[in-house]
Order: C-alpha cells, then structure tokens, then sequence
C-alpha cells in the first residue's frame, strides 16, 4: 500500500471537490414550480462521482496506477523544468488577459506571441527579428481578419484608444 | 423524397463562395492532419470562430471539409515520416512507411488518397440513406430512452478511451457537473457560482471544449523544450508524386477489404465512442486475417494502406450519422461540430432530418463532396502541404494559442470567456498529466444538459423509476452501457479468466431481450437470432469445459 503518491492527491483533491459541490448543492434554491428540483440532478452527479473519488483513492493506495506512462518529474525543480514552456505559456495568457483593457487584442496579441515565441524558442538576435515578424503579421493579419472581415469588434484597449 | 431533398440542398451548397469556403476547409484539413500531434478536432476547433458569420450551411460546409482533409492528411506524416499525423492513421504508417521505403512513395500515398475517397464516398452514401431511418427509429425514443443513450456514450467514451475506467468515467462525471454549474435550464435556478457573477449564467460551452481540447493539447505538444523547437517533418519528403492510375486500379482491385474497412468505419462512427483512432486499427487488423498472405502485412502490402484509410474516413460519415439523427454527438469533433449548429439556433434532434431538409441534405452532400475536393488537393498541392509541416512546433502553439483566445471572444464578445479557456486549458492540462482521457469530460459538458432535461422529462411525466428498465429502447442502452463498462476488463483478462467466455454470450443474450420487447416482426425475429447466437456460443463453452484459449 502507498501512502502518499499523486493519484492519491489528486483523489483526495475529488473527494474534497465533491464534499465541497454536495454542500453547496444545499444552498440551490428550491422552488414552488417544476416537478423535479434543480438540485437534484447535480447531487445524482456527485453521488456517482463521489464513489469513484474513493474508489480512485483505493485504486492509487493500492498502486494500480503506478505503471501510468507518465511519471513524476520528482523534485519540484524537476517539475518545474518539466512544465516550463507550458506555466510560461499560462502566465503569458494571464498576463495578456489582464493587460487587455489596456493593450487590446492587437497590441497585447502581439506582445503576448512575441513574449511566448522568445520564450520557447530562445532570444538569439536572428530569432528576435523573426519572432517579431511572426507575432506582428499573424497577429495583424488575425486582427484584421476578425476586424474587417468577420465584423467583431476587438477589445481595442485603452491605449490605442488614447492614441 | 431523398432525390428531392438532394436537389433541394444542392442549390443551397453549390455556390461559389460555399465551394471555396469548403476548398479553404479541405486545405486547412490537410495541412493540420498532416502535422504530427496536430489533430483534426485541433483543426475544426480552429476554424469553428471564422464560421460565426457564415450561414449554418456555409459554417457546417467549411467544417466537414476540415474535419475530411484531417483525416486524409494525416496519411501524408504517416506515409512519408512513419509519424502518423493524426491517431486515425496510426495504422496507415504499418504497411505506408514501408511501402515508401521501398522506394513507391507516390504509390503509397496513392493508395491512401484513393482509398480514403472511396472510403469516404461509401459513408457517404449510407449517410444519406442510413441517417433518416436512424431519425425514424429516433422518433420512438422518449425521455428515458434519451437519457439511457446519454448515459451509454459517456460510458463507452469511458471505457474505450483509455485503459482506466475509474478515470474515464470521473472525466465524464466531472464534464457532467461543468454542465451543471450556472442557471438551470429547466427552473431557472442558480447552481453552483459561488456568488461569482460571470458564472451564473453557466460557462460557455465552446470555450470550455476549446480550453480542455486545444489549450491543454498545445501546452501538452511544447512541453519537450528540444522537440518545440525542431521542425515538425524532416526534410526530403516534397519531391513526391502521387501516382494515380496505378493507385485506383489497386484501390479497385481490393474493393472487398474496401467496403468491409468502409462499413468498419461507419459502424465505428456511429457507436458514440473513441471514432477513427479505433476503426483503423480495427480495419487494419481485419484485413490481415481475412489476407490470403497475412505475412506481407507490415512491409508494404496495399491491403494494409487501403483497409485503414478507408476506415478513417468512413468514420467519419458514421458520426455524422448518430448526430444527424439523435443530435448526440459521437466524437469530439461532431461535438464542436454540435456547438456549431447550436450557435446557428439549429438543435439536431430525430426530426432534424425531416424538419431542416435543407440544411440536413446540405451537410449530406457537403461530406459527399469535400472528399472529391480531398483528392484534387492533394494531387495538385501535395507539395505545399508537405512544406507547410517544416514549420517549428512552438511558433505554431504560440499564434494558435492567441488565436484561440480571439476567436473564443469573437463568440460572445465576453472577455470572461477567455478567462474560461485559460482556467479549462489548465485542468484539460492537469487532467492529461494525471492520465485522465479529456474524451468523456468533453461529452459530458456537451451531453450533461440533454440528459438533464430528459431526466426532468421522465421524471415530470412520470416519477416511476421502473420506466427505465420496462422501455424497451433505455433498457437496451442501460444494457449496452453496463457492458461496455465491463469491456476493458474483458479486454484484459481474455483467456486468462473463465467469467470471460461467458461475457460475449451474456451480452447477446441480454441485448436480445429488450429488443425481444420491442413492436413488430423485424426486431423480435432479430432478437431471437441474437439471443439463439448467445445460447450457441455459450453451448459451446459448455462443450468444450469451459477450457480458456489464447485471444
């Protein structure tokens, strides 16, 4: 038996997930119309997810699912080496979020593409031009695309807007 | 009826900008099989935003045209690298690859563009013929009977997704209570937003699908830093011609394991389960054991090229089929594909057919068409194709990932929604490293409110649970469900534990009983064919001492 492996978090994690979601089912307001109530069909979900979380959490104490094809990393530096390109990429894409109302999709778009393409596939002078080159023609292309030709108005973004 | 629906449809999809639009989508289709790691739900995700502003037809047009240049793109990568492109042609590269390095390159491709046109043309045809009495049968259907069938494609998505069940059908519980999160469609109800406003009306679907698909597929393809950064094709592959009259006389030639790997294709299509990825293999394998020389099998023998993508793309047709017909998607694509018609106000259901003859010819003949469209691409820009898979993995996840997020607020103008792609793209992430199947959550999302409403239905008309097990049609898919949760057991434990020479017999007999119930002549005589077939199989387990062999 394996006390602690990830399966095992990641079955706890849906088991506290379920605790959580079947509490809240209480607070659904319950109402004078409709045959059936609208907590009902949620619980009938967390009823049947809540057994396979701990049928999950016995399945990983027993390790059956150490053979998975994809193993730990180990150290959390290792998982970080590991996940680099993919956390960059997520705070990248938070980053471009939050920047939004400022930057619009235009700027903040190509901002967003040149920043990821650097970070991914390194910051050499010739990979700098031909990153900038990329993130501005597709990005304005796209822009242009959904702008002109589909007739979505883009986030513009406060500066742009000034400007 | 059909002749005139056909014609009806005809004069709504052949204009020019609708046959460009289709051409554009073949391209695209080809160009994304082609790249390994690429799939082809990746590519109709992609183009799903542009299609916003085009009619249902033109919209749907484009799509079937990606989604058919997918699956013969994938053979190019397969065929002329040994990486197949797309897990539909995985098994194309067996008997492809060889082939091309005995020196038939433009044979092998040959054999595989012809094959999947033909392929694709068969499944088209029983598209068009099998699609309105499916919707006929659909017509029977009541609430428990939807519901049953929900619960049956979550389960075998489930189970045919992976080797683990409890982690499929978490996936799939999970994508359910996604569904579940914002107001009630039913009631009217808040459910689950925390007293978080942007939720309360629900996640969007497609942000939601594309985050858990797209996000997490990319993030998961540059996740090798060296990989990311090398060329996605080598080098040497362009100078290739196919070579056409000799390919269509092998393709002919063959035309049994032809239409038996077409018809492979189509029943896999229509089961709401794992698609193409499945049916090639399937194709593959039965055509080596119905080969009179299964040992040419592996280096280079046509019937290894012509089974596999004649069953991909037959696939297809048959997953079109159920979402024609029952409006329950059968893969992840006609899920986007769903989404969609959603997006058009158009909700595929059994009278679908009967109701929007015009929109539902036009899809019909769009698939019928885009594979005429797939072979004239590729013999005229196989070249381009190819060079386009030079590209580098990392500048393509980049633009794709900021052109998900445009096309994503093109949906709704919503800037929440973007968030959602970020926060799904995390757990489709997640969920990938921790060997969960992304399938079953995707179909639970898009499934999880047609089994509530049928749920509610059943349940207002009447609250006898019984219902379930007494209808014929829920008792069968109930049925299906419980066995194709056994089925990976089964898959696994072949010869080794007896309870598995009972479970083929046990199915059949079972099955045959609700069918038995069922009105008419046809199906009862069916099911007594069926249950007589179950009691034969296992009279011979009996026979034999319940003695295990060898699968």
């Amino acid at each position: 038996m394996q006390i602690l492996n990830r399966d095992v978090v990641a079955a706890l994690f849906l088991v506290a997930l379920t605790c959580t979601f079947f509490a809240a089912s209480f607070t659904i307001r319950v109402t004078t119309y409709g045959t059936v109530g609208s907590y009902v069909w949620p619980r009938v979900i967390l009823i049947a997810l809540g057994a396979l979380s701990i049928l999950y959490l016995i399945n990983s104490l027993r390790g059956i699912y150490n053979d998975d094809t994809v193993r730990p990393p180990g150290s959390p530096t290792a998982w970080l080496v590991r996940y680099r390109n993919a956390l960059w990429c997520f705070f990248m894409y938070a980053m471009f979020l939050i920047t939004l109302p400022y930057l619009g999709i235009l700027l903040g778009g190509i901002l967003f593409v040149f920043i990821v393409l650097n970070l991914m596939g390194g910051w050499g002078p010739m990979s700098l031009v031909t990153h900038a080159v990329i993130a501005t023609g597709t990005m304005g292309s796209m822009w242009a695309i959904f702008t002109f030709g589909l007739q979505v108005i883009l986030p513009e973004g406060q500066l742009l807007r000034f400007w | 009826m059909i002749i005139e629906n056909i014609l009806s449809a005809a004069d709504t999809l052949i204009t020019i900008q609708t046959m460009a639009l289709m051409v554009l989508g073949v391209a695209a289709g080809l160009i994304a099989g082609a790249i390994p790691g690429f799939t082809i739900t990746m590519a109709v995700v992609l183009t799903l935003p542009f299609t916003f502003g085009m009619s249902p037809i033109q919209g749907l047009a484009t799509m079937i045209g990606v989604f058919v240049g997918g699956l013969s793109g994938g053979l190019m990568a397969g065929i002329l690298t040994g990486i197949p492109g797309t897990p539909s042609s995985v098994a194309t590269t067996f008997d492809g690859f060889p082939m091309a390095r005995n020196g038939r390159p433009g044979l092998a491709l040959g054999i595989g563009v012809w094959a999947s046109f033909f392929g694709g043309i068969i499944s088209a045809i029983l598209l068009i013929t099998v699609a309105p009495q499916l919707a006929r049968i659909g017509l029977e259907f009541g609430p428990w009977d939807f519901f049953a069938l929900v619960l049956f494609a979550l389960t075998i998505t489930a189970s045919l997704s992976g080797d683990n069940l409890v982690k499929g059908l978490i996936a799939g519980a999970l994508g359910l209570l996604v569904a579940t999160v914002g107001s009630d469609e039913i009631n009217g109800v808040e459910r689950f937003s925390f007293g978080f406003e942007p939720i309360e009306q629900g996640f969007s679907f497609l942000p939601v699908l594309v985050g858990l698909f797209a996000f997490s597929q990319l993030l998961s393809d540059v996740q090798d830093r060296a990989k990311a950064r090398e060329p996605l094709m080598p080098r040497g592959t362009s100078a290739v011609r196919i070579e056409h009259a000799q390919a269509i006389r092998q393709v002919i030639y063959q035309w049994v394991n032809l239409i038996r790997s077409s018809l492979i294709g189509v029943f896999t299509g229509i089961l709401p389960a794992a698609g193409g990825s499945i049916s090639n293999i399937l194709a593959y394998d039965q055509a080596k054991k119905a080969s009179k020389t299964p040992q040419v099998f592996g280096t280079g023998a046509p019937e290894g090229i012509v089974a596999p993508e004649a069953a991909n793309n037959a696939t297809a047709g048959g997953a079109l089929i159920t979402m024609m017909a029952l409006g329950i998607p059968g893969d992840i694509v006609t899920a986007i594909m769903l989404g969609a018609l959603l997006i058009h106000d158009v909700i595929p259901s059994p009278t679908f057919i009967t109701d929007e003859p015009r929109l539902a010819y036009g899809i019909f003949m769009a698939f019928f068409f885009a594979n005429f469209i797939m072979v004239a691409m590729q013999a005229i820009c196989l070249r381009g194709f190819v060079l386009v898979t030079r590209l580098r993995m990392y500048v393509l996840a980049s633009v794709i990932l900021a052109y998900c997020g445009i096309g994503i607020f093109a949906l709704n103008n919503i800037v929440f929604d973007m968030w959602t792609l970020l926060i799904f793209g995390v757990i489709g992430l997640v969920m990938k490293v921790m060997g969960f199947p992304l399938a079953p959550m995707i179909l639970g999302v898009v499934l999880g409110h047609i089994a509530e409403l049928n749920l509610n239905r059943a349940l207002s008309t009447s609250d006898d649970l019984t219902l379930f097990l007494t209808r014929p049609w829920s008792l069968f898919f109930l049925l299906l469900g419980f066995f194709s949760m056994l089925f990976p057991w089964y898959q696994k434990m072949r010869g080794k534990a007896r309870w598995t020479l009972i479970y083929p017999s046990a199915m059949l007999i079972c099955l045959g009983i609700p069918l038995f119930m069922m009105q008419g002549i046809f199906r009862p005589s069916l099911a007594l064919v069926i249950i007589a077939s179950g009691v034969w199989l296992c009279g011979r387990h009996w026979r034999n001492g319940w003695k295990l062999q060898s699968p």
